[in-house]
Order: C-alpha cells, then structure tokens, then sequence
C-alpha cells in the first residue's frame, strides 16, 4: 500500500512539474530569436569558424539594433522554419523566403525586401530550351521539396515527373549526372551552379512567372514585430542598407546579373 | 495480496492478463497526459482535417515502403547468410572482403552510402530506377547487420556437435542439413524478425533520393500545408501498424524457441 501511494504521489509531483515548466518568461528581457536555414549562400551561411553569416544575418542584427533587441539567430532546416514560428521557437523567419498565399494561411510577412524569380539548371544534353520543353511527358524534375519551384512543379509541370529532394546539391547531382532534365530554383542558385558546371549544365534565365517576393515571416497575429519590421524595411531601403549588402558579399554577381540585364534582388521598383 | 499481484510481478509465476492490461492502460495514460502537458505548454492546436485529402497517397506510400522492406528483406537475408559463411572461408581474399564490407557498412551512417551508392556507384553502372537503387542500397546495408547476427549464431554452434553427428554415421550434408540447419533457424530466427522491423525504419532514409515511400509522401505533404507535428505523429503510428506486429512475433519466436532448445 506505501508503494502506491508514493507512486501516485511522484505522477502528482510529475504533472505539476510539467505544468510549471510550460510557463513562459517575461518578453523583454529575451532576445529577439530570428531561425534561418544556413544552407545558403551568400544569403544565409556559416562563416569558417562556424558561425551564422550572411545577407540576411547581416540583415537581421541591423533589426535588432533599430529596435534595440539583442538577436540570436537559430540554424533551423527549412521544413521546420515554419513551425518554429508557430511552436514560438523563434520569433521571425528570415531564410530568402518568398511570399506565398499557402505560407500566409499559417503565417504573417512583412513588406517585401527582395524579388525572386525562378530560373532552369537544365543537363546540357536534355535539349531544355524553356519551360514548356520540361512540362513533357517523361521528362524529370528536381526540385527542392517545399521550396517555391517545388509548388511551382507540382502546380504547372503536371506531365513531367517531379522528384522531391532534400536539399539543394542533390538536386544538382541529379542535373549534371543526367538523373534530372531540369532543377527550379532561384536565378542567383542557377547561375552560380551552371558556372560551376559549364560542361553539363545550362542555366535558363527566361522569367515564366510572376515576380515573387521574399518577406520575413512572423507568427501569426504579431503585429507589433510586424510593424517595426515594416518601419525598418522601408528605411534601411531608402537609406541604402541592401545596396551594401550586395556590394559585401554579391559583388561579382551584380555585375554579372547587370549584364545579363536581369533586375537585381533588391530593385524592387 | 488481491491488488499486489495486480500491480505486481513476484519472478515466477506468470503475470494474470488483468494486470497485463491494466498496467499497459496506466502506462498509456501516463504518455497521454505528458504529451497533452506538452502541448498546452506550448499552446499548439492540433488539425488532423487534411487526412482525408491525402489518404490514397499515403496508402500508396504505406504500400510502397512495405514492399521495399519485404524485397530489401529477402535480398539482405541471401546476402547476410553468404557473407556470414564468407567470412569463415578458406579463401582469404573472400574471408577478407566480407570483413571489410561487414566493417564498412556497420561503421558508417545509412545516409552517408545511400547517397554514395546511389549518385557514385548508381550512376556509374546505370542504376537509374529509384525503386530498384533503393531496394539495392537498403539489402546492402541490413545483409551486415544479417550476416552479424547469422555468424553469432554459427559461432555458438559446438565444433563438437558435428564430430557426434559424424560419429553416428552422418556425413557431412546430412549432418549440416539435420543437425546445424535446425539450430541456426531457432537461434536467428527471432533476431532476424527484430531485423526485419529495422529494415521498415531505415527504408524511411531512402526518402533522401526521393523514393516515393511513406516518409517521403510525409515530407511532401508537410511541404505543402506546414502541419508538421500532425503529418509526422501520424507518419509514427503508421510505421507502428507495421514494426509493432513484427515485434510481437519477434518476441513470441524467441520465446518459443528458448523453450524448446
């Protein structure tokens, strides 16, 4: 009969402990957390002592100071960016992530402070030349699995067959063994693989959709975080802020984009 | 002494079902209300209502990652069971090149050779099917941890079993097929089923070259409407309907064979 009752006291002492814990603290004294996934270069990366750097950790501290929070920026994959802001793991997203109308049914984005556009890495022995040459059937896909050019793929591309990967380099095995005709994904992604393997790619700069947009991303009903973000947006735009970000760490690329005569991330007129 | 035994065991006699159940229900309980504590602690609610869209794509998936289990499984048993005798060969250069394979695989991450096999070697000798490549790549993995279990067995077998066998007038296929044979199915069988649930678990790794089984259909529809905690606490239990029967035989074999060896 002890026994019992000293389990029965451990369950109560347990569930008590557990509702204690799901206390939060107070607000203000927290810093602001920012998740991102580091897997993208320039934008989101990890410097060679490991950590966090970027385009967008630049980016992020420069919030932080305008508001006056300490930033701490969590390394979170890309799956799980959107649910850390809805478990309240973090509290924005800044990870080059486009406006959708799906993502806006589970959370809140900010003004818009880049534009992207997809563009094709196709296998140079594919016979890619647009976008419709890879809607055919029998031809292979390879996106990104929750990426833009993935529901671009599976909205659009319906006769070809769409393979869904983890993360980007496999996605361009897939284009320069032959495995895929074609990999969606961002111009600067594209460009920067192509000059990379020039013998068995093409990149495809034709635009086949709408401009999107990429936004910080914020829980849901957030408006005050949402406000400020906006202030700042507008601000450091006008001031020059992205102008030398691009000069920091995109310089080659601009001048590369510039005689392309592709609109640059940031030109959002 | 009723609700003692109840709660319970004294070692020796066998538990009553009563108490079987009851303590399974409490063990449940207990999760359900650290798991429901867990969620009102971080105010999540729960939306299960896009089960209903998906469910023809999730029974494909299902389908799809049993049957790479059940191929992976026959294949990895051949592959185990000439490897584990390979390994006691005469011939050193196979002797050796089971060691080492048995060693490579057992050493290094799933995820490391499925990537490998698949765009290395894959490529390299046209492997282009998916399907196939992940069946291929799976089989090699699991035939290591086979092989490891069968040679166990082997190795526990007494040198002078045979010599008796020999003694009475057997010759040497009859005392391998009536004497060994016997043995080694009884001492690997329930480690080979326990196998077998592993091999359900480590498929879902083959969703990295995009094979369209359960886990793959589960990160693409999480891809696309964000519930991640619903798409993967269902992805659990649909991975349970598979591995918890395989345990349960698992254990029932074990038990059965004990007694009888």
């Amino acid at each position: 009969m002890k026994k019992r009752s000293a389990l029965l006291l451990a369950l109560v002492l347990l569930a008590a402990c557990l509702t204690g814990c799901g206390a939060q603290p107070a607000q203000e004294d927290k810093p602001l957390v920012v998740a991102m996934e580091l897997a993208y270069p320039p934008f989101e990366t990890k410097d060679e002592n490991g950590d966090p750097s970027g385009i967008s950790v630049d980016f992020s501290r420069d919030f932080g100071a305008y508001i006056g929070r300490e930033v701490q920026i969590e390394n979170i994959s890309w799956d799980g960016l959107i649910p850390a802001l809805q478990t309240g793991k973090a509290d924005m997203v800044i990870s080059s992530m486009t406006i959708t109308e799906k993502r806006k049914e589970t959370v809140d984005f900010s003004d818009p402070y880049a534009n992207a556009l997809l563009a094709i890495l196709a296998n140079s022995s594919s016979g890619v030349e647009s976008i419709d040459d890879l809607n055919q059937a029998g031809m292979r896909v390879a996106v990104k699995t929750g990426s833009t050019g993935y529901f671009y793929a599976q909205e659009h591309l319906t006769n070809a067959e769409i393979i869904g990967l983890p993360d980007e380099s496999a996605c361009v095995t897939e284009v320069t063994q032959g495995k895929a005709d074609g990999f969606l994904y961002d111009q600067l992604t594209v460009y920067r693989n192509w000059q990379q393997n020039p013998d068995t790619t093409m990149a495809i700069f034709i635009p086949f959709q709408d401009v999107e947009y990429w936004g910080v991303a914020v829980q849901k009903g957030n408006n005050e975080l949402l406000g400020q973000l906006n202030d700042f947006i507008a601000q450091y735009t006008a001031d020059g802020g992205f102008d030398k970000l691009s000069e920091k760490y995109l310089a080659e690329e601009k001048t590369a984009f510039d005689e392309l005569g592709f609109k640059w991330f940031f030109d959002l007129s | 002494m009723k609700i003692r035994q109840l709660f319970l065991s004294d070692g020796r006699r066998s538990i009553p079902p009563a108490a079987v159940v009851l303590n399974l229900l409490l063990v449940c309980a207990v999760l359900a209300v650290v798991f429901w504590l867990s969620l009102r602690a971080i105010g999540y609610v729960f939306d299960f209502s896009f089960l209903g869209e998906v469910r023809v794509r999730l029974w494909r998936g299902f389908v799809m990652t049993l049957a790479l289990s059940l191929c992976s499984l026959v294949l990895s048993l051949v592959l185990g069971a000439l490897c584990a005798v390979g390994q006691s060969a005469r011939v050193l250069f196979v002797r050796y090149l089971c060691s080492v394979y048995v060693k490579f695989i057992r050493g290094t991450p799933l995820m490391m050779q499925i990537y490998l096999f698949f765009y290395l070697l894959g490529t390299a000798w046209g492997i282009e099917n998916r399907f196939v490549a992940g069946i291929l790549i799976l089989s090699l993995f699991e035939g290591a941890y086979i092989s490891e279990i069968i040679r166990g067995s082997l190795l526990s077998l007494d040198q002078t079993q045979l010599d008796a066998a020999r003694a009475v007038g057997f010759t040497r296929r009859q005392a391998v097929v009536h004497v060994v044979l016997p043995q080694l199915v009884a001492r690997t069988l329930p480690a080979l089923t326990g196998q077998f649930a592993s091999i359900i678990k480590d498929s879902s790794l083959l969703s990295l070259i995009a094979v369209i089984e359960l886990t793959q259909t589960m990160r693409e529809i999480s891809a696309a409407n964000f519930r991640l905690f619903e798409c993967y606490l269902v992805l659990g239990l649909l991975y349970l309907c598979l591995t918890l029967p395989v345990s349960f035989i698992s254990e029932r074999l074990e038990r059965r064979f004990r007694y009888e060896a």
